[in-house]
């Protein structure tokens, strides 16, 4: 049995790049039982690649990543991933359907077909999400929001422990971003939410905490932080490098709470 | 002239329907991935570079497929392992590869003794002599792809259509990428024998894309492939039967037209509420 207490995922003085360039310099960063985290930064500031190493899928050239989920079991198959739209091909031949029904695949079924608890798994997915009505429905038929929420149940299908969204409001409209505001909040009660992003605000309401990156964790704390606190925040990497300071700029806004 | 209905009584044009069948099904279906995975360059790398390996066949008179399998094996699995940031133009490997093959394969068979065989037969194919023994080989690898195939294909979709998700879910990607490369090289050694080396990217990719036109779920667009396959190869048959034309490219000819037709159509259903306004 998992220590309830111990932090989910301790990123413990992660040290990665490409080639030569180093991305995350000794970062150190965790992850609670109910966190919101926001990961902010700006581009090619290493949030993606944070991500991609709490996720597994690059090895850290130093330092390492310690699960403790509360299954207590390997993190493999265990971690809920929405990716950006980018990364796969929305023209690919899949129904709406059969894409959340790929997140009951892994090592145990790969050779068996799905079972019937996958599939009854799936169809509620899809019923929770409100993506009855576009089940049958391929990916490129559908607006942004709907496929974002179809990627969400594809992660969410496999009862994951920890929920994990990489730029979530990046492709959607004003509306569909209420709803997946809505949606989070309602899943933050359940599993801790880990959310890749540079547009803050429209998440801002329920995030928790938030770690800036930029190379190095320039920031990392649980404020209660209003709407223009984050704007600045989200601000700070660069404001942060190009000064020096790295923690006046946010302390100021910090101690008026 | 006899019609082609009567011509079947001979056996080698019997074998040719058969080969042409069991090719076109397996392309229909393997050619999926391919154009959905966009492995089309890899492929034709592949089909190219086994070449090498048939003319080091030719020069010790032993039957050219003995070589063309292990070589087009080998490429696939190198194409698979090979770390495409080191190498930084993975493009330009593949070109390479390609390159080197027919080099190989043309020094051999110049260097072959005796009678030389005739080159367009390997480049541009002739499924009018596939022989019994070929087509029993042909039959084995068919088998044996879609075998492998219909094993790993829930992880296989997975790993086409969204890697780096299935490495989130614990799938050996790695392991699935490598089968699927080599049953592409596989199917592209069998293609071979029936349309020549140039133009088994045509025959893995003009069904498939054509399919993927028409329909939208999985399921059927490898039926619809299988189908639209099976019919370009026979019609080009007849076609190359009735007006004595090379049996590849007529086969390839035919499945381009039809790619133009349901191309030119789709756009005109497209168009039709627009003009009717």
């Amino acid at each position: 049995m998992a220590d309830l207490n111990k932090p989910l995922v301790e990123i413990r003085d992660v040290t990665f790049g490409y080639g030569r360039e180093v991305v995350l310099d000794h970062v150190s960063l965790e992850i609670g039982a109910r966190d919101f985290l926001a990961v902010i930064g700006p581009n090619g500031g290493g949030k993606t690649t944070l991500l991609k190493a709490i996720l597994g899928l690059v090895n850290p050239w130093s330092g390492q990543v310690v699960y403790n989920l509360p299954s207590g079991k390997d993190p493999r198959g265990r971690l809920g991933y929405v990716p950006q739209f980018s990364t796969f091909d929305r023209d690919f031949p899949l129904r709406i359907s059969d894409m959340v029904l790929m997140g009951r695949l892994g090592r145990h079924n790969l050779l068996r077909p799905y079972s019937r608890e996958d599939r009854a798994a799936a169809e509620r997915t899809i019923n929770r999400l409100g993506l009855a009505g576009v089940a049958r429905a391929h990916a490129s038929e559908v607006s942004g929001g709907q496929l974002q929420r179809a990627l969400i149940a594809r992660a969410l299908v496999g009862d994951p422990e920890i929920l994990f969204l990489d730029e979530p409001t990046a492709s959607i409209d004003a509306e569909s971003r209420d709803t997946l505001r809505g949606l989070l909040a309602d899943l933050n009660r359940a599993i801790p939410i880990v959310v890749v992003t540079h547009d803050i605000t429209s998440l801002a309401p329920m995030v928790r905490r938030i770690a800036c990156i930029n190379r190095k964790l320039f920031y990392h704390g649980d404020p209660e932080l209003s709407l223009e606190v984050m704007e600045e925040v989200y601000g700070c990497p660069v404001e942060l490098v190009t000064h020096g300071v790295p923690h006046r700029v946010l302390h100021d806004h910090h101690h008026h709470h | 002239m006899p019609s082609f209905l009567d011509a079947l009584s001979y056996e080698f044009l019997r074998n040719a329907v058969l080969a042409g069948v069991l090719a076109s099904v397996l392309c229909g279906i393997i050619g999926t991935f391919v154009v959905v995975k966009k492995l089309a360059f890899i492929s034709d790398g592949i089909s190219h570079a086994a070449f090498g390996g048939m003319g080091l066949c030719f020069f010790f008179g032993i039957d050219p497929l003995l070589g063309a399998i292990p070589v087009a094996l080998a490429c696939a699995l190198a194409l698979g392992a090979v770390d495409r940031e080191t190498i930084r133009s993975y493009d330009a490997l593949i070109g390479v590869l390609w390159a080197v093959g027919m080099a190989v394969g043309v020094v051999f068979v110049y260097k072959t003794p005796g009678y030389a065989p005739n080159l367009m037969t390997y480049l541009f194919g002739n499924i009018l002599l596939v022989t019994r023994r070929d087509l029993l080989a042909i039959l084995v690898l068919a088998v044996s792809v879609l075998a492998t195939l219909a094993i790993f294909f829930k992880g296989i979709v997975a790993v086409a259509f969204d890697e780096v998700f299935a490495r989130v879910r614990g799938l050996p990607v790695r392991l699935l990428m490598a089968l699927l490369l080599g049953m592409i090289a596989l199917s592209v050694v069998i293609l071979i024998q029936v349309v020549g080396i140039i133009l088994v990217v045509a025959l893995l990719t003009i069904p498939s894309v054509i399919s993927l036109m028409l329909w939208k779920d999985l399921r059927g667009v490898l039926l619809g492939s299988v189908g639209i396959g099976v019919g370009i190869t026979l019609g080009g048959l007849l076609l190359s039967f009735q007006y004595d034309l090379p049996s590849g490219p007529a086969i390839i000819l035919l499945g381009a037209v039809l790619l133009i037709g349901v191309y030119g159509g789709k756009k005109i259903v497209a168009a039709r509420p627009l003009l009717e306004r």
